[in-house]
């Protein structure tokens, strides 16, 4: 993982590489599920790539992570094996929980996730109980926990942020904001945040920790206020609380993900291409695209180059999907594994 | 030991001019009678004729009574573990309040209640209550029930220091302020939360915990009855316009610990002392004589009145009889 | 009125919320995503159109907060039906649904009611894995001051959100999502039906199945099966837990000579031991063999596709535990822990 300040181009080339994986993976899933593999409601992270990926580079890989329901970005781009995160999802015994868990409890322990709760909230107090452990073991390592936005409406959050904020814990709280548009109540759609505050770091603040607010989509904006996080987590200055802002995905309208459009890198440097109702998405919002256009523009990349990576990751990911199709189910001899450690 | 200096109260701006006197009468009558209720329950609570555990009041007077003076019996009130100076300041009987502690038939629950869960549906009293923060949703949600039925009452919740970082509370504050609810929250600081000092376990200022919702919110000097009367003044003003909820932090002592058998070892002389030359019953009465409203035999008077009440009280509640086994299994459903 | 019309379960629940919504101005609902959403399942769908915000309230994600709301409010004059949105959470309010509401009444010697329903919906079967699948109303049964009910008909869950509505206690109404789209007769709008009045959804001779919510279904299916064995089963809906109507159950018992308590909760510890129990005091001589539990695993909730299915008694194993014990075999392995 990067340690510098900030990200020069070939890390950002490989944030980019991070996000394509995340990105069709969760094309993946949403293919899946239309072909009936999946049983069964499911969250995907498209839209968030850029936070989720930009700050897996700036924590090691002894530190520790705990994510949501919408996990499977940041599962899949610590370096967990995509063929096993699509077996979970599809409840084969070749998954990361033995196809016990599925999407919503999506982790996998060798790349130092906690358990993964579809609880709102509760990663939260998971994640600040780790860094306590953390902390009391004289343990150089950080916390970094993923949530949205929702979970500061669950009072267990907050009484997290009181201790965290009291004891000084390696913790970073990377808030995923991904309510920013007129999607919720406003737009009279599906309701999300329901918050008197009117900023959601003003929240933390006042418990005493130090937040940031910033773009989701940036990259750098990202990365940096990452490595802060992690420098003043690892230093003994406690818990930083980071609000990344992003637009929701048109196709998390309602409550049944659906595929607005499989994402072609060609719409990021052609204008033409990205008529239609996804228009302002795709020119605006998408963070693939946006940082595979930066990429262009700053000469860090050619499209050439861009186009071959997304047949690399888009390759990968389809033997991952079928290593996961062809995996066997668990058998009934072994549903009662592990209900107690021995 | 709590580290508080007596700077963190904040007087308001030089002291107001004071109500008319019968008013103000009735705030250090008021004030003095659960004093000498505390005093009665601690004597009795040291002699064994109390079961359990009791939380006593005695310094916190002024919050109770100066929020309760302005608020009628058709408001709502939820209050706390230490809340026999919030009945009385809302309207409940001395001698059934007195029964009920002791366990008597005649008190607010049949006497099988006790000191935790007094309840007194004429006075628009929720109930005392025995799970730290536990009351602060039913005030809320008898605000939300004015809201809906539109019948203009307000509600208030009282509460300690020692739950502001429940959880509960924090979710119920938001809901409140982004309904607008007719709502007030009070925190009685009084520096600890049973045993351990809030410093040790509260992270940031007490205040900004109404600046997350961007709530209305003062800091009141919770010695001073007529500080607290007018800030909550303000406050149900606020509510009873339909402009939402107020958070108000009063800061305050008990002299007690935090139940009757609390050795305080955490607590210093000189801190004790600190808050007692604050005293709000004392400070009321020395106004109240220095501005000539009263001559001090009125305030004897008034403190043989008191005494004639409790001992009243007193005697109703040591003849009243115990429940019965026949009692045992009434109002389980309505 | 007297109508019949075939409704689904969820819609029959949906007539019961709208026409007591229009009957009382105090009856409210709160719950999360219920109001212009219609619900996560369209469970409240077009309620809000109807009531408006004031009277379909959505919550923040804060399911303690809101709910001690709720009994508070139902304490100075609404009417609350307050959604929990899935089983499992019932363990998010249970500080206020156990230490407030339901002892409101008692602690304050009938000075306050505590009128509100907590609807929620267990149901396992929808691979959501072991957070969102659980139907935790042995923990809420258990308490002094609640009532709890268990509909597992279009007709019992409109008729029940009825009674419940117009309780003056907290009642508890356990829902299976599963049974959402099954579709069944229902009545005219004031058609309540009584807590503690069980329903024999089918008479027979042989053994008595008493059976909640889903598994009553289950238990008709093997019912269907038994007959081929020339053996008639008599299938027993409690439909309320709390309070239980244990006269109903012991009058079949003493018939048949023979029971077999089935519900969709954990075995261990579970409802089924309560009725068991029972019946075992109350019919013991007319026993002639002893009482079984089915129940579902004791294990987490698992989300494979293949594992959930053995999760709960199937209708093959309930006629098999019947047959076993009409013909005094041994019990086929059941799930006793």
């Amino acid at each position: 993982m990067a340690s510098g300040a900030t990200l020069d181009w070939r890390a950002q080339l490989a944030v980019f590489e991070r996000m394509l994986l995340m990105r069709h993976f969760e094309e993946a899933v949403m293919r899946l599920f239309k072909e009936g593999h999946l049983p069964s409601h499911y969250h995907v992270y498209i839209g968030q790539e850029a936070t989720g990926a930009a700050a897996l580079e700036a924590i090691d890989k002894e530190d520790l992570i705990c994510t949501t329901h919408r996990g499977h970005g940041h599962v899949v781009g610590r370096g967990a094996d995509p063929g096993r995160g699509l077996a979970e999802i599809l409840g084969r015994s070749t998954g990361f929980n033995g196809g016990r868990g599925g999407t919503l409890h999506l982790c996998d322990r060798s790349h130092n996730f906690l358990s993964t709760s579809g609880l709102v909230g509760s990663c939260a107090g998971l994640a600040a109980g780790a860094a306590y452990g953390v902390k009391t073991l004289g343990q150089s390592k950080v916390v970094a926990a993923f949530f949205g936005d929702g979970s500061l409406e669950e009072g267990l959050v907050l009484e997290v942020f009181n201790i965290a904020g009291l004891w000084k814990l390696p913790l970073i709280m990377v808030c995923e904001n991904n309510s920013g548009g007129a999607i919720g109540i406003q737009g009279g759609g599906y309701p999300t945040s329901v918050t008197s505050a009117q900023h959601l770091s003003r929240i933390p603040e006042c418990y005493g920790i130090t937040t940031a607010v910033v773009d989701g989509t940036d990259v750098v904006e990202v990365y940096e206020a990452l490595i802060a996080a992690v420098e003043r987590a690892r230093s003994g200055g406690g818990t930083t609380f980071i609000e990344a802002m992003t637009e929701r995905w048109p196709g998390n309208q309602g409550l049944w993900p659906e595929l607005a459009t499989a994402t072609d890198l060609r719409d990021a440097w052609d204008p033409s291409r990205s008529a239609g109702p996804h228009a302002k998405w795709l020119q605006q919002y998408d963070p693939v695209l946006r940082l595979a256009r930066e990429l262009v523009a700053g000469t860090m990349a050619s499209q050439e180059d861009l186009l071959a990576l997304d047949k690399k990751v888009r390759d990968r990911i389809d033997a991952a999907a079928e290593f996961a199709i062809a995996s066997p189910p668990p058998t009934a001899d072994t549903a009662a594994d592990g209900v107690f450690a021995s | 030991m709590s580290t508080r200096s007596s700077s963190d109260r904040k007087k308001g701006p030089s002291s107001p001019p004071l109500p008319p006197r019968d008013e103000v009468l009735a705030l250090l009558r008021q004030m003095k009678l659960i004093r000498g209720f505390e005093e009665h329950v601690r004597a009795l609570a040291a002699s064994g004729q109390i079961p359990g555990l009791v939380h006593l009041c005695a310094g916190q007077e002024a919050v109770a009574v100066g929020v309760c003076s302005v608020l009628r019996a058709s408001d709502w009130m939820a209050s706390n573990h230490r809340g026999h100076g919030h009945c009385i300041a809302k309207g409940a009987r001395t001698d059934l309040l007195l029964a009920e502690v002791m366990g008597r038939r005649p008190g607010y629950g049949l006497g099988r209640s006790g000191t935790l869960h007094i309840f007194d549906v004429e006075n628009g009293n929720l109930g005392t209550n025995g799970i730290v923060g536990g009351g602060i949703p039913l005030a809320a949600g008898a605000a939300l029930s004015a809201r809906v039925r539109g019948d203009g009452t307000v509600a208030v919740a009282f509460f300690g220091d020692g739950a502001l970082n429940q959880g509960l509370l924090s979710e119920v504050m938001n809901m409140a302020a982004v309904w607008k609810l007719p709502a007030l929250f009070i925190c009685e600081n009084n520096g600890y939360g049973e045993f351990t000092a809030i410093e040790d376990v509260t992270a940031g200022r007490i205040i900004d915990r109404g600046a997350v919702f961007d709530m209305a919110r003062e800091t009141v000097d919770g010695m001073d009855v007529l500080a607290v009367r007018a800030a909550a003044h303000r406050a149900v003003q606020l509510a009873r316009a339909g402009d939402g909820p107020t958070f108000l932090v009063c800061n305050t002592y008990r002299y007690s610990g935090h139940h009757v058998t609390d050795r305080q070892e955490y607590k210093d002389d000189a801190e004790v002392k600190k808050w007692k030359d604050l005293d709000p019953i004392n400070q009321l009465a020395q106004r109240l004589l220095s501005d000539e409203l009263v001559k001090p035999h009125d305030l004897e008077s008034l403190d043989m009145e008191i005494a004639a009440e409790m001992a009243a009280a007193l005697d109703f509640a040591r003849g009243a009889a115990n429940p019965t086994a026949d009692d045992l299994g009434k109002y389980l459903y309505a | 009125m007297h109508e019949v019309r075939t409704v689904t379960y969820r819609a029959a629940v949906l007539e019961a919320l709208s026409a007591e919504m229009r009957r009382d101005p105090n009856v409210v609902l709160l719950g999360e995503d219920i109001g212009a959403a219609g619900g996560v399942l369209k469970q409240t769908d077009g309620l809000f159109a109807e009531f408006g915000a004031a009277r379909v309230i959505d919550t923040p994600i804060s399911e303690s907060g809101a709910f001690g709301m709720a009994v508070g409010a139902a304490m100075t004059g609404l009417r609350p039906v307050f959604e929990v949105m899935f089983g499992d959470f019932i363990t998010l309010v249970m500080d206020q649904l156990v230490n407030q509401a339901a002892k409101v009444h008692y602690m304050s010697a009938g000075q306050f009611r505590v009128p509100l329903v907590l609807r929620t919906a267990g149901g396992i079967g929808a691979n959501l894995g072991a957070q969102h699948s659980q139907s935790l109303h042995a923990w809420v049964a258990h308490i002094p001051g609640l009532k709890v009910v268990m509909p597992s008909t279009p007709a019992d869950a409109k008729g029940l959100m009825i009674t419940a509505i117009r309780d003056d206690n907290p009642v508890i109404y356990f829902e299976d999502r599963m049974l959402y789209t099954q579709r069944g007769a229902v009545q005219g709008d004031d058609q309540s039906i009584p807590f503690g009045l069980a329903d024999i959804k089918r008479v027979g001779e042989d053994v008595t199945l008493v059976a909640t919510s889903r598994m009553v279904g289950v238990a008709l299916e093997a019912a269907a099966r038994l007959v081929e064995e020339g053996i008639s089963a008599e299938i027993v809906d409690p439909r309320s837990l709390v309070p239980l109507d244990l006269d109903t159950i012991v009058a079949s018992v003493r018939k048949t000579s023979r029971a077999i308590v089935i519900d969709g909760g954990y075995l261990q510890y579970g409802v089924t031991g309560e009725i068991a129990a029972a019946i075992a005091e109350h019919a013991f001589d007319w026993l002639d063999c002893p009482v079984l539990r089915l129940g579902a695993e004791n294990l987490p909730v698992p989300f494979s596709k293949t594992l959930e299915p053995l999760f709960l008694p199937d209708s093959a194993r309930i006629a098999a535990a019947a047959k076993a014990l009409v013909r005094g075999d041994a019990i086929p392995g059941g799930n006793y822990g």
